[in-house]
């Protein structure tokens, strides 16, 4: 497991697999959307617009687990000095960006029909807006600092400073009575949705990773690379 | 004994520069009712209307304010070395962080304080509520001194971005804005909804210290 | 008391300074030269500890600097290049905060001596912002008097004095000397000031 704090390792690993991630993303993707639009049933009370949920739920559990990384990553390079941490904050942050970019528009496109509105100011909405804003100013930070440790130090600090904003978005639903509908899959007990939504929700979650990791491999070796242009 | 007495004249020195920095305080003041009037005329001077929102206008009109002088936190004492000396004087980086936050709530966000009760009589907010505005006002105010420590602290090398310091205690102030204006508006929860400000208020304070001395630390290192 | 050991610096990835050794025992004066960029006010910064080196130790009486370095912070005083002075206020306000939050020891008369001798007295109630840039250099260096520590670490002082003040400070540095107090400070000549070590970078 070397190669998720190496950046030399993380290069050789990532020549070696990148091809392949692109392969099964693509084919999951194309699977998932098939599953999606065509096999899948339509929900008996929201009809069609159900199908809205196969691209709202992932791209939602990818930008929260994103930015879990991110903590994470965070916590490594500020307490164990591992400079890695860095490069992946600064990489993976627009990709987190857009994914709850997709979270929002999505939503709102389903919320539409089924709330009659775009928009509501309940707690899950406005929650995820903010983890927007924080994707955000961290992006932004990165284009404001001329101190490239500085920036990289700081970004980090504020990226634990705003960790706090997760378990907000993650428990909204359950600590606030909210018009956005509370988990439907959770780990501790038996997922309220049947079987011929989970499959299609299931492989298009793996599509979205898969993108997700293959367009963060691009980055980081980018960012790899800018930095090794610096050291010479 | 000897840290006290320093301790104390670090306050007199914040006072002095306060003092003769006493135009910009009043200056955040008189934005502060300019605005007001300007909420007023914008939405008409309807008196039923007015009281209902008022305590909404004055919490965001509050931050508003406190964001402008958040340049002035730590930049001065950073740029003209002031913030070495008082680390070479024996007072860590959190510490100083405390410290600067507590000089910040008492010389600039009291005389805030003090200027509500004319304010809640401009917005038609009724006496009985008074005390309850008091009160959500202090502990936020506590609270946005220390969110503003953290977020100047961070932004003091930033050379390019100022506004990204305000839009950070923003998008943190959005949860005790919820809080305060709830204890406000909805008195029969005022328990439960001060306990939930005090407790934000702690771990606001906890991390202060922490976020901003390292914040300190790394700006005078790379400087 | 302060011993430098192999002490190198690295910033943004690249080499500032190697490999430096330093002893500086009381009633020493070392001064550092080098030119524009060679990292003297890096090295300064190292032994305050502002800056962590990439390599080496810096000892303070005889223990690592770092375990140590409140009692450090007790006995030195630093003069950057920037001026610290607060431009809002008056010289005499500057000298009355100072004076307290070093907890000094030294009485009035001394301080009015010392304004005497820097020729500042009929400035006491001008603000500082309304100085010359090397009056408020001059007020700066009140500062080494008024904190009354044994070690003082000096970054350009020099720059910005007229020939009667570089005198002055050559005076200054030899009394100061002579009460075991010890100096480091770095300039990129050196205008016949009595040095005991001399480092180039």
């Amino acid at each position: 497991m070397k190669f998720l704090v190496n950046p030399s390792k993380f290069n050789e690993i990532a020549d070696y697999i990148f091809k392949p991630i692109l392969i099964l993303s693509i084919v999951l993707f194309a699977l998932g959307l098939l599953f999606a639009l065509y096999l899948s049933p339509d929900d008996y009370q929201q009809g069609s617009t159900v199908r809205i949920m196969y691209v709202h739920v992932p791209s939602a559990w990818l930008s929260l687990l994103t930015y879990a990384i991110m903590t994470l990553y965070s916590i490594a390079a500020l307490a164990f000095r591992i400079p890695f941490g860095f490069i992946f904050n600064t990489a993976v942050a627009p990709i987190g960006a857009v994914f709850t970019l997709i979270c929002i528009i999505s939503g709102s496109l389903w919320g539409k029909p089924m709330w009659g509105t775009w928009w509501v100011w309940d707690a899950r909405l406005t929650s995820v807006a903010i983890l927007f804003v924080i994707y955000l100013i961290i992006i932004f930070m990165n284009f404001s600092f001329e101190n490239r440790v500085v920036r990289e130090k700081v970004v980090a600090i504020f990226i634990l400073v705003g960790s706090v904003n997760l378990p907000i978005v993650k428990f909204s639903v359950d600590w606030w009575n909210t018009l956005h509908q509370p988990a439907t899959i959770s780990k501790l007990s038996k997922p309220s949705i049947d079987p011929s939504m989970m499959t299609p929700l299931i492989i298009m979650t793996f599509a979205f990773i898969m993108v997700g990791i293959a367009i963060a491999i691009l980055r980081i070796k980018t960012e790899i690379i800018s930095r090794k242009s610096y050291l010479s | 004994m000897k840290l006290l007495t320093k301790i104390i004249f670090f306050l007199y020195r914040e006072y002095k520069l306060n003092l003769s920095g006493v135009q910009d305080i009043l200056t955040n003041i008189i934005f502060f009712f300019v605005s007001i009037f300007i909420f007023i005329f914008s939405i008409g001077p309807d008196k039923e209307t007015i009281s209902l929102i008022g305590v909404g206008i004055l919490w965001t009109l509050l931050l508003l304010s406190s964001t402008l002088s958040l340049r002035k936190f730590y930049q001065d004492d950073f740029e003209n070395g002031n913030l070495l000396i008082i680390h070479l004087n024996g007072f860590s980086y959190g510490f100083i962080a405390i410290l600067k936050t507590l000089s910040h709530f008492i010389f600039v966000q009291i005389p805030f304080l003090l200027s509500i009760p004319i304010a809640c009589i401009l917005l038609n907010i009724s006496n009985e509520k008074l005390i309850y505005v008091f009160i959500s006002f202090t502990i936020g105010s506590l609270i946005l001194s220390c969110l503003g420590s953290i977020s100047s602290s961070m932004n003091l090398m930033n050379q390019r971005n100022y506004l990204l310091g305000s839009v950070i205690v923003m998008i943190f102030s959005v949860p005790i804005i919820i809080f305060s204006v709830g204890i406000i508006n909805l008195e029969e929860n005022f328990n439960s909804l001060t306990n939930i400000l005090f407790g934000i208020l702690l771990i606001v304070f906890a991390i202060n210290p922490w976020a901003s001395g390292l914040c300190l630390k790394l700006s005078l290192e790379n400087s | 008391m302060i011993i430098v050991k192999d002490l190198s610096v690295n910033r943004l990835d690249k080499k500032i300074f190697e490999k430096v050794n330093l002893a500086l025992t009381s009633g020493n004066i070392t001064i550092l030269k080098g030119k524009n960029g060679s990292g003297k006010t890096t090295l300064l910064k190292a032994i305050l500890n502002i800056i962590e080196p990439s390599f080496g130790s810096i000892y303070w009486k005889g223990k690592l600097l770092k375990k140590n370095l409140y009692d450090f912070y007790n006995h030195v005083t630093y003069i950057s290049d920037k001026n610290s002075s607060l431009t809002k206020l008056t010289v005499k306000d500057n000298i009355n905060i100072w004076k307290r939050f070093f907890c000094s020891n030294i009485n009035n008369s001394q301080i009015e001596i010392a304004l005497k001798t820097l020729k500042l007295e009929n400035y006491l109630n001008q603000k500082v912002g309304t100085l010359s840039l090397g009056e408020t250099k001059k007020l700066e260096f009140l500062r080494l008097i008024i904190e009354n520590k044994k070690v003082w670490i000096l970054d350009e002082p020099l720059s910005n004095l007229d020939e009667s003040s570089i005198e002055l400070m050559k005076q200054t540095f030899e009394d100061h000397v002579a009460k075991e107090g010890s100096i480091i400070f770095s300039s990129h000549q050196n205008p016949g000031i009595y040095v005991t070590e001399e480092i180039n970078l």
